[in-house]
């Protein structure tokens, strides 16, 4: 790539983070403009993905393949088993069946045979359900128990802090893992002792909340970090200041739009009063 | 090389070789008696070929003491765990690609001790997929019982009707759609970016019905930014149907429901931009969602919306918290539609996670308390079952 792009490439990137980052302060046509270009490079960029790498390689190229396997049928009669025995042998005919069912959802386009969309959906939604029940079986419940079920000793072990730590671990694991659970039991009344396990069992999901929380604003500061990283890369002579004057051309349009809103909200008061 | 001489010392006896039982057609299981010389100074090379004359890869090598039945990973209902018979699962795919359909596979195993060695004769077998996977009826079991309990609350709760707790989150739609109404804002359902297939997605598309029929019936307005197109159609039949339930068909508007972008960051920009520029009275982020969560609920939260979240992504729900004055959490969600709709069978639906939640309890209590005495008085099967009954193969 030569340098005049790499130095457009810069104010582009330079100018469209400090657009986004605009929004912090205010809506403006600069952050819409960052907003469309995202919209739209983001909808181009999944069309891509999904031609090259489900249309391409698992529609159109199997039917290329079904089509050329069928020349072969021109040298058979309809009627001779080898016709229909090239025929099922050409390639994969079960391309069509998520093929067809893919293509009727476009029909929803189209008033009069919209209810064909229906089969499609059906079936996403028959095919997700049935995905869905065995994996949450095995791993929302089963799994769930075994990972709790653990001995409350360690065998062979004598009593040392590590043993007994070992053991106040398993047991606050159940512990919690029982008082999560009935807070989440929608068909008692919560009273008495389930309102004091429920209670507690909201400590241990705050606990563990706060610390989801803190994890994930660190894993955003480093993503952060790697904005103001970049940006501080293209304030450098080499972008000719690419981050500086983009960030100071909107301060001014701040500071300019504040002055003429200001003027004209003040013209729009006299109007209204006079 | 003394090839043959030591055959009386590490002689392969019963030595065979099959499809690796309950697997999608992938491993061959070679399987040979165990000998009393078998031992650490030994080893075992294994050998596969697509011909029976030449074209061998050495596919494994290890030490003669290992390499048991009894270390194939399989439950007790599905395989014996002998100690005195030699199993070895080898990966075909890895070794020859795709594999064919058909195709023989040739075995062969030297074992050589010190300077001796003694080749096997060779075995073949053929892999196949396989409709089954008997190692999974622990969890066919579970799901038939479940199915079975959830039959009769179905019926129980027909009958009987079921009592549900209060759940703060759900009160409070009312609430949110008479501010709406009141101010003459629009009201922002957000599904979040899962698919159909994601539970979460489907309590939303549950809710957002009751929300579009009490939004008809106030005669306010819903708008449905959608990351999902499938989940945007089923959404556009929910809305739709809720409307006509409502009796205000003539108020249903066919882009109340609309397609952004499925590309996660810019779908948020958008709807973040929508947001500010519309100021809605009300948002309810109800479904899967991921790291654009706090970047839509914070918006949300400066324009000064009442907020109503529920998610199962248990990462994302700390900043629903924070920035929402409603949260649903997890199972909450799953309930919402039972608890909104007040329908029978989704009552029942419940019933059964309450049910599966106090045998989650049950199971855990004396689990524990069974695994701590086998450790004290040394009972291995106990151990053992409990752990083949609770795995997932």
């Amino acid at each position: 790539m030569s340098e005049t792009w790499l130095i457009i490439g810069g104010w582009v990137a330079a100018g469209l983070t400090i657009f986004i980052f605009s929004f912090l302060y205010k809506d403006n046509p600069f952050f819409k403009i960052a907003e469309h270009l995202y919209l739209g490079a983001g909808m181009g960029w999944w069309f891509q993905v999904m031609f090259y790498n489900i249309w391409k390689p698992k529609v159109w190229e199997p039917v290329k393949i079904l089509v050329n396997g069928l020349q072969i049928i021109q040298s058979y009669h309809i009627w001779k088993p080898e016709f229909w025995k090239a025929v099922w042998t050409a390639g994969d005919w079960t391309i069509f069946i998520p093929t067809l069912l893919g293509l009727s959802l476009i029909t929803q386009f189209f008033q009069k045979i919209s209810w064909v969309s229906r089969y499609g959906f059906t079936f996403i939604m028959g095919y997700g359900a049935g995905l869905v029940i065995p994996v949450s079986v095995s791993t929302d419940f089963m799994t769930q128990i075994l990972g709790t079920i653990k001995p409350l000793f360690k065998v062979g072990t004598e009593m040392s802090w590590a043993s007994f730590f070992y053991t106040f671990n398993t047991f606050l694991i159940a512990f919690g893992l029982v008082c999560v659970l009935i807070y989440f039991f929608f068909s008692a009344e919560q009273k008495g002792l389930v309102k004091k396990a429920s209670n507690i069992g909201i400590y241990f999901l705050m606990l563990y909340f706060g610390a989801a929380f803190g994890n994930t604003v660190m894993g955003r500061f480093s993503l952060l970090y790697g904005r103001f990283d970049d940006l501080y890369k293209y304030s450098s002579v080499k972008y000719f200041y690419a981050a500086q004057i983009i960030a100071a051309a909107l301060a001014v349009y701040f500071i300019l739009n504040h002055f003429i809103s200001a003027k004209k909200s003040r013209a729009a008061q006299d109007n209204s009063g006079s | 090389m003394n090839l043959n001489a030591a055959a009386e010392i590490l002689f392969l006896d019963e030595f065979s070789a099959a499809d690796m039982p309950y697997d999608a057609g992938e491993e061959a299981l070679l399987k040979w008696k165990t000998s009393p010389l078998d031992s650490a100074q030994a080893t075992y090379q294994v050998f596969a070929s697509t011909m029976q004359t030449g074209g061998w890869i050495k596919v494994d090598e290890f030490s003669a003491d290992k390499k048991f039945a009894s270390d194939i990973k399989l439950p007790f209902w599905a395989w014996k765990a002998r100690k005195d018979l030699h199993a070895v699962a080898i990966p075909l795919e890895t070794h020859f690609g795709k594999l064919e359909k058909n195709k023989e596979y040739f075995f062969k195993i030297i074992s050589i001790k010190g300077r001796q060695k003694f080749e096997s004769e060779i075995v073949s077998t053929q892999v196949k997929r396989n409709w089954f996977n008997f190692a999974r009826l622990n969890n066919l079991v579970f799901v038939l019982v479940i199915f079975g309990i959830f039959i009769w609350t179905v019926s129980h709760a027909k009958r009987k009707g079921l009592f549900i707790r209060r759940i703060a989150g759900l009160d409070a739609i009312d609430e949110a759609i008479g501010r709406a109404t009141e101010m003459g804002r629009p009201i922002y359902y957000i599904t979040g970016i899962g698919s159909m297939s994601s539970i979460s997605t489907i309590a939303s598309t549950f809710i957002l019905g009751e929300v579009a029929g009490k939004v008809a019936q106030y005669d306010s307005y819903v708008k449905v930014p959608h990351y999902n197109p499938i989940v945007m159609t089923v959404c556009k039949e929910v809305v739709r149907q809720a409307y006509l339930q409502a009796g205000r068909p003539d108020s249903y508007r066919e882009d109340m429901n609309f397609f952004v972008s499925s590309d996660q960051f810019s779908y948020a920009a958008s709807v973040d931009g929508m947001i500010t520029r519309e100021k809605p009275a009300a948002c309810f982020l109800i479904g899967h969602f991921m790291a654009e969560s706090l970047l839509l609920a914070e918006v949300g939260a400066t324009v000064g919306a009442i907020q109503i979240a529920g998610t199962d992504s248990e990462h994302q729900l700390p900043f629903f918290f924070t920035t929402c004055d409603y949260t649903l959490i997890g199972e909450e969600l799953y309930a919402a539609g039972a608890y909104l709709s007040k329908e029978p069978m989704l009552l029942s639906t419940l019933r059964l996670q309450d049910y599966g939640k106090f045998f989650v309890i049950v199971a855990v209590v004396i689990g524990i308390a069974l695994m701590t005495l086998s450790v004290q008085y040394k009972w291995d099967l106990t151990d053992k079952i409990l752990e083949n009954i609770f795995k997932t193969y």
